[in-house]
Formats: C-alpha cells, structure tokens, sequence
C-alpha cells in the first residue's frame, strides 16, 4: 500500500513540470506509449472510449430523459424519486450515475449545477461537460452571482423567481429539468427531446426556443 | 486543503467562455486522453478521492493555466509515479519495462460496451446515527482539514438548512487516505444572503452536499 503523503506528490507533480514535454498532445503520446510499453493499456481499448464519448454519450441522452418526464408522469415522479434508477429504465446509467438527482424547473423556482472544487458532472445523461464548467470563472462565479452568469449565457430572470445553486460536493449529481415549453401539446417524445438543450440541463438556459436555437 | 482548486466566490476570473463549440472533444489529444484513462490497468491503492486530492495538489500556477485533461494527465502521471508502477524518466521518455508494482489488466475493446453500464456506489450500510434531521439548522465547521476534504471555504461557518438527508457515504477525506469510512450525507441549503454580502435581500441559495463531520449544531 503507498503512503497517501501530499508532499511528495507534490514534488512530483514538479519533476514532472520540468521533465514532460510542454505541448499536451505531445505528453498525452507519452503517456499513451509508457502504457503499452508496460503492458498497462491496448490502444484499441482507447479508440473504443473515444467513440462512445464522441458519438453515443452526450447531452441527446439527457435530453430524451427531459422528453419523457414531460409526457410520462409516472416516469416524472420516478425520475425525482431516484434519477440514478429511473434512467436505467432507457439503459442511460454508468460513469457517475448511481447518486443522479433530478431538480426541476418551475415558473418561480430556477435550478443551475455547478461543482467548485473539481469537474463533477452527470456524464452518464449529458456527456463529458464543457470546458467552461470546467474553468475558475464559471466555478467561482456561479455561486456568488448566478443572476450575473446567466445574464452573460443570455438568460434574464423574470422577477420574482429563486435561484438555487447546486454545488456538487459529493457523488451525487444534478440533472436540471427545464420547464416544458407552451405549445408543445401532443408533441412526441422525440420532437420534444430535440428542444432540450445541454445548457438548460446544466442550468444556463431557461427558456427552450420551440424554432431554432438562440443566436448570441 | 485550502488549495487553488477551493474557487467557489472567488473574484477576479473575468467573462466565461458562452461561445465555446458544443463538440465535446476540441482536440484529439482530449479525446484520447479521456479514453486512456479509462481503459489504463491502475494499481490497487487508487481512488476517486486521491486523484481528486493529486490533482488539488498541483502547482497552483499550472491548475489555473494548463488545458483541464492535461491536468488530468500530469495527475495520472504523479500516481503513477508515487504508487511505483512508472518512473518520471520512463514517462517522459514514452518507454519502460512492466513495472514490479501489480496492476489490473488493461481493459478490452470488447469489455467497453459493459464498462461504459457500469454503476459505482458510494453510500454503504453503517450503524452511524444521523445527528441531524431534515429542517434542522446547522453550522458548517469554521476551518478545513489540511488534507482532501469537500468543504468549501465560502461556506465555512456559515448557517444553513438540511433539505435532503441520503444516509451514510464514503467520506472522501478518509477515501483519499485508503481508509475505508462512511458518514451520514447530507444537503444543506445556505441563504445567499447568509454568504455574500451583495446577495441582502434575495431569496436565492446555494445548496452543498456535506457529510456530518463538516456540520455542527448553529
């Protein structure tokens, strides 16, 4: 068992400042070919990830959630009973979906997901996040003036509605549930569906535009 | 650690980039570096917590600055490193001989499409009584534990309200040390108002999911 002793990796994380090429995808290569070299990793494993990460793991999956807690209800309670297990319904768990919580819009109520110590995010329903959810401006900005990080997205609160800030301390994570646009009655599933934006489940959009998507 | 990674109420970090591209990759190298992390054999004394702790441990210059899965490789590298399965050299050399330290074997490209299902929990049966109880007040603890740990400095020892409790889950602090410990999780819901002085006034809150060691009564 290795000692968990903070100052030596940080001696390391030094070394290797100094020896690692600089240019990332020069380190990544790397990387990569230590791995092979010590029989720690098949290549082809690699291309398989970034298929599934590239093309069948993204926010269309969220989005199909979102679709179906609109037109089921007794799919909208499960959803907000337990995420985590109403999303194996449709086959969506995995990478960080078994403490999934479900927050949901309201005409007085608007929800936004943030994690300010890391990157936590409900990968398994909304793909690998952005880079700026990733970055020190929205992480340190979002829970001291949210009202000023949606007006940057484009988003104007009508008066009146509360905020409320999820920071993902924990395993769980917050899936956000835009409010069902009007006009939408007898919609299917899956036009509903292509109306959810990944932002509106991250909680930077509120209003879903029933035409094409917003121009900033 | 009161490290470089605790932002949350930070000033200063400027405009948000609302016009990135919605693809999730923007380089190859991304993509790639993701993918190999997932599949890599690892050692058995990792854990979420200790990367997540390695990774608060890196220059604070490089965490603000270096690309985000760049981090995550020089985190993966000092791991590597530290828990003996690679030298420095070795990896910036791109070359090394299988290392005496066990691993777990490389993941398949056929084990994908069930690795890609696969659920990991953290709540776990324990006998510790909830000390509180939904609606109940509390304090959260004034300073932070010098090791990894979930607290964030913006809510320390600040007033807030449980909404959720979700039993006992494995306490990160501990996790990151290779202990096996589980406490009693909870959501508390602080005012904004109780947290930023320009927030008198407003209805809003922020809502963190903190473990009962960080919480005492108000």
């Amino acid at each position: 068992m290795t000692k968990h002793d903070p100052a030596a990796i940080q001696a390391i994380h030094r070394e290797l400042h100094e020896h690692l090429p600089s240019d990332s995808a020069l380190r990544v290569k790397a990387l990569e070919s230590v791995l092979v070299a010590k029989g720690m990793l098949d290549p082809e494993a690699v291309d398989r990830w970034v298929e599934v990460y590239s093309e069948e793991i993204g926010p269309k999956r969220g989005a199909r959630v979102v679709a179906r807690a609109w037109v089921e209800p007794a799919f909208r309670a499960r959803l907000l009973e337990d995420a985590g297990k109403a999303i194996e319904d449709i086959g969506f768990e995995g990478w960080a979906s078994a403490h999934l919580k479900a927050v949901e819009n309201t005409g007085v109520i608007h929800n936004i997901v943030v994690c300010t110590l890391c990157s936590c995010y409900p990968i398994a329903v909304l793909g690998v996040p952005p880079t700026w959810y990733k970055s020190a401006p929205y992480r340190a900005r979002v829970v001291r003036d949210p009202v000023g990080v949606l007006d940057e997205f484009g988003v104007r609160l009508p008066e009146g509605v509360e905020v409320r800030v999820w920071d993902s301390t924990a395993e769980l994570r917050y899936l956000v549930v835009p409010q069902r646009p009007a006009g939408t009655e007898g919609w299917s599933l899956e036009r509903l569906a292509r109306l959810v934006t990944r932002d509106a489940m991250i909680g930077t959009e509120r209003d879903l535009p029933l035409g094409p998507g917003k121009a900033r | 650690m009161d490290g470089i990674h605790d932002l949350g109420g930070r000033q200063g970090f400027g405009l948000i980039d609302v016009d990135e591209p919605e693809q999730p990759f923007h380089h190859p190298w991304e993509a790639r570096l993701l993918g190999l992390v997932r599949a890599m054999g690892r050692p058995g004394d990792w854990s979420i917590d200790w990367f997540r702790h390695c990774r608060e441990l890196i220059d604070p210059v490089d965490y603000l600055t270096r690309p985000y899965y760049d981090q995550w490789l020089q985190t993966y590298a000092a791991m590597m490193v530290k828990s003996g399965v690679a030298t420095v050299a070795e990896i910036a050399a791109g070359t090394g001989k299988p290392s005496a330290v066990p691993t777990s074997p490389p993941m398949k490209p056929a084990d994908v499409d069930s690795a890609k299902r696969a659920v990991v929990r953290f709540d776990r049966d324990s006998r510790a009584a909830a000390a509180f109880k939904v609606g109940d007040a509390v304090r959260a603890k004034g300073h932070g534990a010098s090791g990894h740990t979930r607290l964030p400095a913006y809510v320390r020892g600040r007033r807030g309200d449980i909404v959720a409790y979700h039993g006992a889950h494995v306490l990160p602090d501990a996790n990151a040390l290779g202990e096996a410990t589980a406490e009693p999780l909870y959501t508390v819901a602080f005012a904004a108002a109780e947290l930023w002085p320009e927030a008198a006034g407003r209805r809003d809150s922020v809502r963190l999911d903190l473990w009962q060691s960080y919480l005492d009564r108000p």
